[in-house]
């Protein structure tokens, strides 16, 4: 576990909970003995703009994730996400919230169209970040966390509201691409 | 105890755990959490302490100089344009020193991410001749404000903190000691020659002493701060400089391309022992200084060998990135190997996404009316704040600094540039430096419209609250005292109320000769409390496709989040997004395609 180095590039727009991620995903190196850096937009970005978070966890100096890169990236909007394409490294993975005419890129992609579910009234549309972290995990291999470790997170960061987030979590993590 | 703390988080922490009792400041990003983490840990451990936003930053720090002049340890907290508002008072305070620790943190944002400017701070602590220290990361973050508490005490001096975007808004896990609060007794000592030193002689006995002071400064980080790290210094083809964030980009870089070169992080960037730094060039080929923003260590100690930013060899603007310091390696010809990293981003076309005021909010109301009543000609002065955002509503043409919008309608005025004037401004920016430009355009008669958006926050920067919490204080009331009538109108979601408060205004501006401030009382949608009290009437709406003409005027003129085009190319309402404030259903459609949903 001490050799893992994983860089996390999760973008959407302003109010999606990108930023609670990386907070999520630092607890969880905290308590398995593993350096974590991460980094965020505050202010005017989050008023609706585009909004992205690195999340390196291992052995690193700046918490920038530079260009091509980045192990995986968790995309919450298809358009963001197209943005930030030039970060992934060659064999980096893309999980994305988006629908059916998201074009094919030479990344193993994991697509599921959250928008959609949410509407069908799947799970909450404000949970979608946990929702799409929970899809996440289940699809990508090497992913640096266990079910279990993100679940201690997630009641850590927020006990009064964890039976309704390790839902939303579970939902997600039941999904097919 | 081991904690995920986020730069700012750890700079409060830093504080607290210097006893460091008094705390003041004005927010703005990336610099807000710092007092707001303050507070909370005050509350958590029950301290006694004063940590509260000032008016505006030259407040803040008076409040936290003086605090510091009568011995207590303190901290003023602001952004780096909001330094430049505290300037006047640091420059003299510089001379003057102070009793207790007092640690002036500055932020910077380095590739403008929420700020107008990407100025240094460290700088302005040059200018001043004050010590700054640049932490790389939230745990040097947190040592540094230690450490800067502790020798600003032992040198009488104010010191800098100079933090960066990617300090104070990375998150990291940091060691920090638990609370052992000792606050400093306060005292005030007489002594008008130091605290009231008047030009000349006085304060020609002060430059002196800064001199010395800031010689002495210069020897203690050779001694304590750089001496050390030389040690292990093996002269040969290049040395790199480093300071603050730019250390972490150029370690990274350098293991990525497997590159070793001796680096030396200088974590106070002024004072430099500039004839030490120089000698240890002897026996390298080159010497490469990597720093943000601008090239204060390089100026310092330029020589022959020295390649950065004045060579041209490091870029000039923008925040750093490894690509760059690669590109910088390639430049001064000491990586002759790939670029691995290259930018290959996608090929086919993304719309932009702009920043938008958030669905419900008042200010797109307020902004969709004057547009309707004040025309496209009129000219339209804005300031910082959310409503900046207005500029996606066509009615903005001017953004300079803090309260800037009624100095510039002024100057309009003066120049009978021959249109109507029309400046808006938000609450906690009046506060902050809206009252003189307003006193001035009133004895010096000038015709133009102010419209202060009140929402009763700083919204922007993470909703602080602002002066308005007190009673006693109310804009109304400050712009009466200055013998103006105000028109004041109460937001509602009916667009004809607000377009006819705006016809109102119009009406008597055409009839004054002075200024005529228009009050709107607004709320923050973020502000939990603020809507738990009074909550969105629930009013969601879509768009009747029949109707629909597929005119744009709401995209261009309304501009509300949750509207989108569809395949038919007309407009539709994303039900994920709308919050039911009902305020598109009422005049903004030309052909009222806005309608109900019975959901």
């Amino acid at each position: 576990m001490s050799k893992i180095k994983y860089q996390i590039v999760a973008t959407g727009f302003g109010g999606q909970g990108t930023v609670f991620l990386v907070k999520l995903l630092s607890i969880c190196a905290l308590h398995n003995g593993v350096e974590c850096l991460g980094t965020e937009n505050h202010g005017m970005s989050q008023r609706g703009g585009t909004v992205v978070t690195d999340i390196k966890i291992g052995d690193f100096y700046t918490p920038v994730i530079s260009l091509a890169q980045a192990n995986l990236m968790i995309g919450l909007h298809p358009e963001e996400a197209l943005r930030v394409v030039q970060y992934l490294s060659p064999s980096g993975a893309i999980v994305v919230n988006a629908g059916k005419d998201f074009p094919k890129l030479n990344h193993p992609t994991y697509r599921l169209d959250a928008f959609h579910l949410a509407e069908k009234g799947v799970f909450n549309i404000q949970a979608l970040n946990i929702f799409m972290l929970g899809f996440a995990i289940s699809h990508v291999s090497d992913f640096p966390f266990s079910v279990r470790e993100i679940e201690g997170a997630i009641y850590e960061i927020n006990p009064k509201i964890a039976p309704m987030n390790l839902e939303v979590f579970h939902l997600g993590l039941s999904q097919s691409p | 105890m081991k904690r995920i703390l986020l730069g700012n988080e750890a700079i409060a922490w830093g504080l607290i755990n210097s006893s460091v009792d008094v705390v003041s400041g004005y927010p703005g990003t990336p610099s807000s959490e710092i007092l707001s983490t303050y507070q909370f840990i005050q509350r958590q451990f029950n301290i006694e302490a004063f940590a509260e936003w000032s008016t505006n930053e030259k407040v803040g720090f008076e409040v936290a100089y003086a605090a510091a002049v009568a011995n207590k340890r303190s901290c003023a907290t602001m952004k780096q344009v909001g330094l430049n508002v505290a300037s006047d008072a640091l420059m003299s305070a510089a001379y003057i020193g102070n009793k207790g620790g007092f640690v002036l943190v500055v932020t910077d944002d380095p590739g403008f991410y929420s700020s107008q400017t990407e100025q240094d701070s460290r700088m302005v602590a040059k200018q001043a001749r004050i010590p700054v220290f640049d932490p790389a990361n939230p745990k040097e973050a947190y040592h540094f404000t230690r450490h800067a508490v502790e020798l600003s005490e032992k040198f009488e001096t104010p010191v800098m903190l100079r933090s960066l975007l990617r300090v104070c808004h990375s998150r990291q896990i940091v060691e920090i000691e638990e609370p052992d609060f000792k606050p400093r007794e306060g005292k005030f000592v007489k002594d008008v020659s130091r605290w009231a030193a008047l030009p000349r002689k006085t304060r020609l006995i002060q430059a002196y002493q800064q001199m010395e002071r800031i010689q002495e400064l210069t020897q203690y980080n050779w001694e304590k701060l750089i001496k050390p790290k030389t040690l292990g210094l093996k002269p040969g083809k290049l040395l790199i400089l480093t300071a603050g964030t730019s250390h972490n980009f150029v370690l990274e870089t350098m293991e990525s391309l497997e590159l070793a070169f001796d680096v030396l992080k200088l974590d106070m960037p002024y004072p430099l022992p500039i004839k030490e730094i120089r000698s240890l060039f002897d026996g390298y080929e080159m010497v490469l200084v990597v720093e943000e923003t601008t090239p204060l260590i390089e100026e310092q100690i330029l020589t022959s060998k020295v390649k950065g930013k004045l060579s041209g060899d490091m870029h000039l603007v923008d925040e750093m990135t490894n690509d760059k310091l690669l590109k910088a390696f390639q430049k001064i010809g000491v990586y002759q190997g790939e670029n691995i990293y290259p930018n290959l981003p996608y090929q086919g076309e993304i719309p932009d996404r702009v920043p938008k005021l958030c669905a419900g909010c008042p200010h797109r109301d307020v902004y969709f009316a004057l547009k309707k009543v004040f025309k496209r000609r009129a000219v339209y002065p804005s300031d910082i704040g959310c409503y900046t955002l207005g500029i996606n509503q066509g009615v903005i043409d001017t953004v300079l600094c803090m309260g800037g919008s009624i100095g510039m309608a002024i100057g309009f005025s003066v120049a009978k540039i021959k249109k109507p004037i029309v400046a808006t401004i938000g609450d906690s920016t009046f506060l902050h430096a809206g009252i003189p430009p307003l006193i001035t355009a009133i004895y010096t008669k000038q015709k133009f419209v102010l419209v202060i958006l009140d929402n009763s926050t700083t919204a922007m920067t993470g909703r602080q609250p602002t002066a308005e919490q007190s009673p006693q204080i109310d804009i109304k009331k400050i712009v009466e005292g200055l013998g103006l009538q105000v028109l004041e109108y109460v937001y509602e979601n009916q667009m004809e109320k607000t377009v006819d408060f705006f016809k109102a205004v119009q009406k008597h501006s055409e009839e004054s000769e002075l200024p005529t401030v228009a009050l709107v009382r607004e709320f923050c949608v973020l502000d939990k409390p603020m809507m738990l009290e009074k909550p969105l009437p629930g009013q969601f709406a879509t768009v009747d496709q029949d109707l629909c003409n597929s005119c744009k005027r709401c995209m261009v003129e309304f501009n509300c989040p949750p509207f989108y085009w569809n395949d038919n190319k007309k407009i539709e309402i994303d039900p994920n997004f709308c919050v039911g404030c009902g305020a598109c259903m009422n005049i903004v459609c030309p052909t009222d395609a806005f309608i109900g949903d019975d959901r």
